[in-house]
């Protein structure tokens, strides 16, 4: 388990091509989270979520504002889960596991956390050989396998169908409650925050935070559980605020 | 539906067909257009030699026989004194062409230095060079080493940079999440996405490199396939000069075949499997089609 501490965060892309905009992805983002802790970060499609994570795990710089992880004040390990499956096509799923391990026991590892996404038997296929989300899978065993103390996930079930998203979610609370890590988990899926999240930030667009909301009820968690689909229409109400709100400041933005 | 499939049952006469179609019997198909598009032509143009005579003087060539008089074939020792020359240019061109292709592909500065040098070399046409060499070093290995190397050496430059330039910005990234090493790196991530690349490059080092060391040999050499070749021919013997030109080609086609493309299918088996898998899901489709 780690700390992770955004202060001030501001991330601006600066314009490609003359005559265009920068692009602020984040703007003036703080909040801390630590311990045992599942967090989700919401927020409409190009609201910043994935520079975010990219900040946070040390392939973005920040413009401004800093980003710390610490494990018990020495440099945490990460795991990330990305949008994509991002394996190496040209190694099978057992060196593309391998590619990002250190230590001992590394093929045993990584057969226990292939065998945990289900995927025992593919050690030995190379991802073309996959379907998109078996790939998906691996890419999950392949975060896991580092052992984190912090684990990033982007979108990780965006891709897949409904009935494999929805049984990966039923496992990565187990995994999650069993293994002890603190997650930092993106979504654009309201319903997917609720049920797997014990704390909820809505980041508007332009990289705001809008709200920060803890989600108390205990795991497991099922999509059809009463007090999750009133978690979930709570949240959702905050999130249609947050769009009626932005929605204004854009009216007002073009009356000026 | 109660209807079959259109799946073919396995006749003889469907049999034929699909042989009469496959890739195999268009490419014999090709060449045997070749054979008699050149045999028409020599019926009406006396200076080129029919298939017979050229086939003719190629086995005594290769054999070993004799042309009549004190002439004999000396096929093994003009090759022998090729391969070395071309060999060596090629090695030289290869492990310049990856150095500087790593060099330019890895830093926009040197890319903005080089990069448009480069691409001149790549214009600049092999027999430019077979004159340079023979000018500034007369007779002898050096040239032909040398006009083969300076022939050769920037399509592999060009395709290393290339290569390294197309290694995928995602996977570099999630290297890095991951603080993989850079040894790991250069070896899982670096060295496969640029060996396609480098392929592309060696085959056309091997073909370009080899058209240029029979122009050094044209010009600075005494012995030789290219020597061999301008030695015919000055001599106003065509079949032996066609001849020649048929063993310089058929050497080239050889090694292309035998070598280097069973060489790129190995290499890019993790690609192969995903046409294949691509195939047997298209296949897939064409049977939930026709089934239906
Ligand atoms: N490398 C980049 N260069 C320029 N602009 C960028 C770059 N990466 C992201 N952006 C911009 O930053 C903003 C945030 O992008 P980001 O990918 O973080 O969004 P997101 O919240 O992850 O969206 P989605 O839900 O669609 O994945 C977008 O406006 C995007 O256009
Ligand atoms: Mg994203």
């Amino acid at each position: 388990m780690a700390t992770l501490r955004v202060e001030h965060l501001n991330k601006t892309f600066p314009a490609i091509e003359r005559g265009s905009d920068a692009t602020t992805a984040i703007d003036d983002l703080s909040f801390e989270i630590g311990g045992h802790v599942f967090v989700s970060v919401v927020g409409p499609s190009g609201c910043g979520k994935s520079t975010l994570l990219n900040i946070v795990s040390g392939i973005e710089t920040a413009t401004h504002g800093s980003v710390s992880v610490s494990e018990d004040g020495s440099p945490a390990r990460l795991g990330y889960v990305f949008q994509e499956p991002r394996l190496l096509p040209w190694r099978t799923v057992m060196q593309n596991m391998l590619y990002v391990l250190e230590g001992e026991d590394v093929p045993d590892r990584a057969r226990d956390y292939l065998r945990m996404v289900g995927l025992d038997d593919a050690g030995g296929k190379f991802p073309a050989q996959l379907s998109g989300g078996m790939q998906q899978r691996v890419g999950i065993a392949r975060a896991f396998a580092v052992e984190p103390d912090l684990l990033l996930m982007d979108e990780p079930f965006s891709h897949l169908d409904a009935i494999t998203a929805r049984s990966l979610r039923e496992q990565l609370q187990g995994i999650w409650t069993e293994a002890k890590k603190t997650v930092l988990f993106v979504t654009h899926d309201i319903a997917e925050a609720v049920q797997l999240s014990n704390r909820v930030l809505i980041l508007a667009p332009g990289g705001r935070l809008f709200a920060d909301l803890p989600i108390e009820l205990p795991y497991p968690r099922k999509a059809s559980d009463t007090e999750v689909a009133m978690a979930q229409a709570e949240l959702l109400r905050r999130f249609e605020e947050m769009q009626e709100e932005t929605d204004a400041a854009r009216a007002t933005d073009v009356a000026s | 539906m109660s209807q079959a499939t259109t799946v073919a049952p396995a006749s003889p006469i469907a049999g034929v067909g699909r042989l009469l179609r496959s890739p195999l019997t268009a490419r014999i198909a090709s060449y045997l257009f070749l054979l008699v598009a050149w045999q028409l032509l020599s019926l009406y143009e006396d200076r080129f030699p029919p298939p017979a005579d050229v086939f003719g003087f190629l086995w005594i060539e290769v054999t070993g026989g004799s042309h009549g008089g004190i002439v004999r074939g000396e096929f093994l020792e003009h090759f022998a004194a090729t391969l070395p020359r071309f060999t060596l240019g090629i090695a030289i061109s290869m492990v310049l062409g990856i150095v500087s292709g790593v060099v330019i592909g890895g830093s926009k500065i040197a890319e903005a230095l080089l990069k448009d040098t480069l691409l001149m070399l790549v214009a600049l046409p092999a027999i430019i060079w077979a004159f340079l060499t023979q000018m500034w070093l007369g007779l002898g290995d050096t040239a032909v080493v040398i006009t083969t190397f300076l022939s050769a050496f920037p399509f592999v430059a060009v395709n290393v940079v290339q290569g390294i330039q197309a290694v995928p910005r995602d996977l570099r990234r999630m290297s890095g999440a991951f603080h993989v090493s850079s040894y790991r790196r250069v070896r899982h991530l670096l060295l496969p996405a640029v060996t396609g690349y480098l392929f592309a490059g060696f085959r056309f080092a091997v073909i370009i490199g080899w058209n240029a060391v029979l122009l050094g040999e044209w010009f600075s050499s005494s012995e030789g396939v290219g020597y061999q070749a301008r030695y015919w021919y000055d001599a106003n013997r065509y079949k032996g000069f066609v001849a020649w030109v048929i063993l310089f080609i058929g050497f080239i086609v050889l090694i292309d075949r035998v070598a280097l493309v069973p060489l790129q299918r190995r290499a890019f088996r993790w690609r192969d499997t995903q046409v294949k898998q691509a195939q047997r899901r298209v296949e897939g489709i064409d049977v939930a089609v026709t089934g239906a």
